[in-house]
């Protein structure tokens, strides 16, 4: 499959589809600065699917605003394909957390998932098919002329997913996209964004906090530590690519893998610090807000 | 059979009504009061004929041209000033003291500025009925849903494009209720602007009835505002129904959780 | 009928996540706000003073504001404030009185509430200043036809949010009440009215501004004594800045009467778990 080396920290590689270098965010309140982020760095290839899992408040929300473009990081840059990301960039789609708040109410299914490419001025046949694609892809073909608040939680997320793959995005970023939603509708929908990977060939970065959810998506794991954030831990996740509910959960080698990342976040929590991101963390420490 | 007592549930009690003021009318003639045929005898004279054209038609016309033109300005204005929140902060004190300001003192004003004429009435009507409007779409476009606006952002919605497809649907809920204020200020300014500084018009008449004592007449003046304001109302809650059926159909999902 | 409910805050859950990051005072947002008022009288000034407008029929801001305070100083002046102020008030007692009563019975029946559903949807939207002159013939230049004008324009924004919030408390918590064994009274003290009262106080803060506009109105039209007829005799006694000023003066009231109604509205409602949304009269 993949090789087994872990990618570097700070070394660019020419492959690189999202580049997350130096990053740091300071955020400036009444009650002085606070450092949400403090130095992260790591590289996904095009074509990954890497899983973002941190401790609560590790600064999760605030590193995906900055990747994709909705919030300028303190120091450090975000390069996708090379390029220096400024603002939402156009190969980049984003699902969020609160399906009830990310989807347009007063449109239909159809149109939420058509209004980006309408508003990229797609060519009506092109984005029929774009559209019809991507609702099939999701399972829910039978219900374009809902609106949104008419379908339940996990339907609405997947409404949402059909609008990011629609856009043809190159990479497709998920904030905690299932947090909300009930047990059985988050197995479905984490068996869904594997078939789509596989089928779009799409770079994801998913965040979430579930350590299960981590190592049952992701061929990769990064590990966050507690705020201010660097990164834990990096670790390939060696499951078969085929992935079952039921099998690949009950693999010896799944639990291995969760147990680690367990207690990797356990450590996180304890304010446990990787050494290898100190020396890099030196340079910032030296001024601290 | 359920149609029948819903009809039973509207009708009975205006029924009720009329036959008690026929009956109060059925002793000693009372000067204030006419019978109920009376009016509607009076009501088709007086209203069904050359009145028609020189006195109810420009003063509706004139209503739609001011509240339409208050609309507009409203809307513009409050999507200008509610997305740039400096221009906010320096305006608001400002138009919630212009709010504020009770419409009908305008009359007079703006008849010292524009005469009596025909476009110191709309004046009248549209700057009484552009704050509500105003001041609704500011607060709507101010509350924006956070996620939903980076949402629109992510996918290189902005411009115009983000004004027409997620500010003012957004604010819509808002705006139409600014909208249902403007519309019954804008008739009683309408009303006011004729009764005080005109020679035709629908106050007009009325007050002209009330001076000679034309009493039915009178009452049947009343009684065709009294239509204006009810089919102007009938009318917007049918495009509100239709504007807002998403609102409202999310609403009650949110009530039914 | 839906815009209605709009008014009383239906909108809590959208609107009031994104309110809080939309209010959060920047540094400065005051002087800002106080240097919109001072650049609107700059503005205000100039126009006349560059001949933009003849200042006969538009007085320099300087010369209203003093004609203003002049007017301050004045017996007269705040004889007419009290006349406008007597009849808003005793209108809008009147009218909130009649319709929390009235709301109550029949808000708290369904048949009631089925068989006046036309009357009072037909009644509304009869604009109040259709009744003025009726209001002359039977009362004349006095009193009694202004407060039957503000009555009646105030009455509905009362009665509407009672039935509203009356109907609200049907769908929550009155069956819970009577499985506790609260009987009627019991369950209109301690269900219905306290449900029912941030509507009524939405009404009341509504009917409150209607009840100034109709109040002024009625004293422009009719001529009954306040500061309505103030405006009207300045205006064509040709004594403008007279007239500016009176006109600011009932802006000035008109903002005390908000201010003083929102601070009536949040001391009654501190208590009130949901902070109810503001839509704007």
């Amino acid at each position: 499959m993949q090789p087994d080396t872990t990618p570097e920290a700070g070394t660019i590689r020419p492959e690189a589809m999202l580049s997350v270098r130096g990053l740091k965010k300071v955020y400036q309140t009444d009650g002085g600065d606070i450092e949400a982020v403090r130095n992260l760095t790591f590289d996904l290839r095009a074509g990954e699917l890497a899983c973002l899992v941190g401790p609560s408040g590790s600064g999760k929300t605030t590193l995906l605003k900055c990747i994709s473009g909705l919030m300028a990081p303190t120091e450090g840059e975000v390069l996708l394909d090379g390029k220096r990301v400024s603002g939402p960039p156009k190969k980049m789609a984003v699902v969020f957390q609160e399906y009830g708040r990310s989807l347009f109410p007063w449109m239909r299914v159809r149109d939420n998932v058509a209004l980006p490419l309408k508003n990229q001025g797609v060519p009506k046949a092109e984005r029929d098919r774009l559209v019809d694609e991507a609702l099939e892809a999701v399972g829910l073909s039978h219900v374009p002329r809902s609106y949104p608040w008419q379908l339940s939680g996990g339907m609405q997320q997947r409404v949402a997913i059909a609008r990011a793959i629609a856009y043809q995005p190159e990479v497709l970023l998920m904030d905690e996209p299932f947090a909300a939603v009930d047990a059985q509708t988050r197995a479905d929908l984490e068996d869904l964004i594997r078939t789509i990977w596989k089928k779009f060939g799409v770079t994801v970065l998913f965040v979430t906090h579930d350590i299960d959810e981590s190592v049952y998506l992701g061929e990769r794991v990064i590990i966050l530590s507690s705020s201010p954030t660097v990164v834990q831990e990096d670790i390939r996740i060696d499951l078969p690519v085929e992935r079952d509910q039921l099998e690949t959960r009950s693999l010896p080698r799944f639990t291995e893998l969760r147990h680690h990342v367990y207690e990797q976040i356990q450590l996180a929590k304890k304010g446990h610090r990787p050494a290898a991101a100190e020396p890099a963390q030196a340079g910032s420490a030296a001024k601290p807000a | 059979m359920k149609a029948l007592k819903t009809l039973g549930y509207v009708l009975a009690l205006p029924v009720l009504l009329v036959l008690l003021w026929w009956a109060s009318t059925l002793g000693a003639v009372n000067f204030f009061v006419p019978t109920p045929a009376a009016l509607v005898q009076k009501f088709a004279q007086t209203w069904f004929g050359p009145r028609f054209f020189s006195d109810v038609l420009p003063s509706i016309g004139r209503l739609l041209v001011g509240v339409v033109a208050a609309i507009a300005i409203g809307v513009v204005g409050g999507v200008v000033i509610g997305s740039v929140r400096w221009l906010r902060a320096l305006l608001e004190p400002t138009l919630e003291f212009f709010r504020a300001i009770p419409p009908p003192v305008l009359v007079p004003v703006l008849m010292l500025l524009m005469g009596i004429t025909d476009s110191m009435k709309i004046a009248v009507i549209i700057s009484g009925c552009v704050w509500p409007v105003l001041l609704n779409t500011i607060e709507g476009v101010r509350a924006v849903d956070g996620v939903l606006s980076d949402s629109a952002h992510t996918y290189g919605i902005s411009g115009w494009a983000r004004v027409r497809y997620l500010v003012l649907p957004s604010a819509s809920p808002q705006i139409l209720a600014g909208v249902r204020q403007s519309l019954s200020l804008g008739l009683i300014l309408m009303v006011i602007s004729e009764m005080f500084a005109s020679s035709s018009g629908l106050g007009f008449t009325i007050v002209q009835f009330q001076r000679s004592f034309a009493i039915p007449e009178m009452w049947s003046g009343i009684v065709v505002l009294g239509l204006l304001g009810v089919t102007m109302s009938f009318i917007f809650q049918w495009a509100e129904r239709n504007i807002l059926r998403w609102y409202h159909g999310q609403k009650e999902v949110e009530n039914a959780a | 009928m839906s815009a209605d409910a709009l008014a009383t805050g239906g909108r809590t859950t959208r609107a009031g996540r994104g309110r809080r990051t939309g209010k959060r005072a920047f540094p400065g947002q005051r002087l800002l706000g106080l240097a919109g008022i001072l650049g609107f009288l700059a503005t205000w000034e100039l126009i006349p003073r560059l001949g933009l407008i003849d200042a006969k029929y538009l007085p320099p801001a300087s010369e209203v504001v003093m004609a203003l305070v002049r007017d301050l100083g004045l017996t007269a002046f705040w004889v007419s404030v009290g006349e406008t102020m007597k009849a808003w008030f005793l209108g809008l007692v009147l009218a909130i009185v009649l319709a929390v009563v009235l709301g109550f019975v029949i808000g708290s029946s369904t048949f009631l509430r089925r068989a006046t559903n036309s009357t009072v949807e037909f009644l509304r939207p009869i604009p109040s200043v259709a009744l003025i002159p009726l209001a002359v013939l039977l009362f004349g230049v006095k009193l009694e036809s202004s407060l039957m004008l503000i009555t009646y324009a105030a009455f509905w924004q009362v009665l509407i949010q009672v039935l509203y919030g009356v109907a609200d408390v049907d769908m929550v918590a009155n069956n819970t009440a009577k499985t506790y064994g609260l009987g009627p009274l019991a369950r209109i003290r301690y269900v219905v009215f306290p449900t029912a009262l941030p509507y009524l106080m939405t009404g009341v803060r509504l009917a409150a501004t209607v009840a100034l506009v109709l109040a002024i109105t009625a004293e422009l039209v009719i001529g009954s004594p306040g500061l309505g007829r103030e405006i009207a005799l300045a205006q064509s006694g040709g004594a403008i800045s007279g007239m500016y000023a009176l006109v600011l003066a009932t802006g000035l009231i008109g903002v005390v009467i908000n201010a003083l109604m929102r601070l009536i509205e949040k001391k009654t409602l501190s208590w009130h778990s949901s902070v109810r949304s503001e839509v704007i009269l």
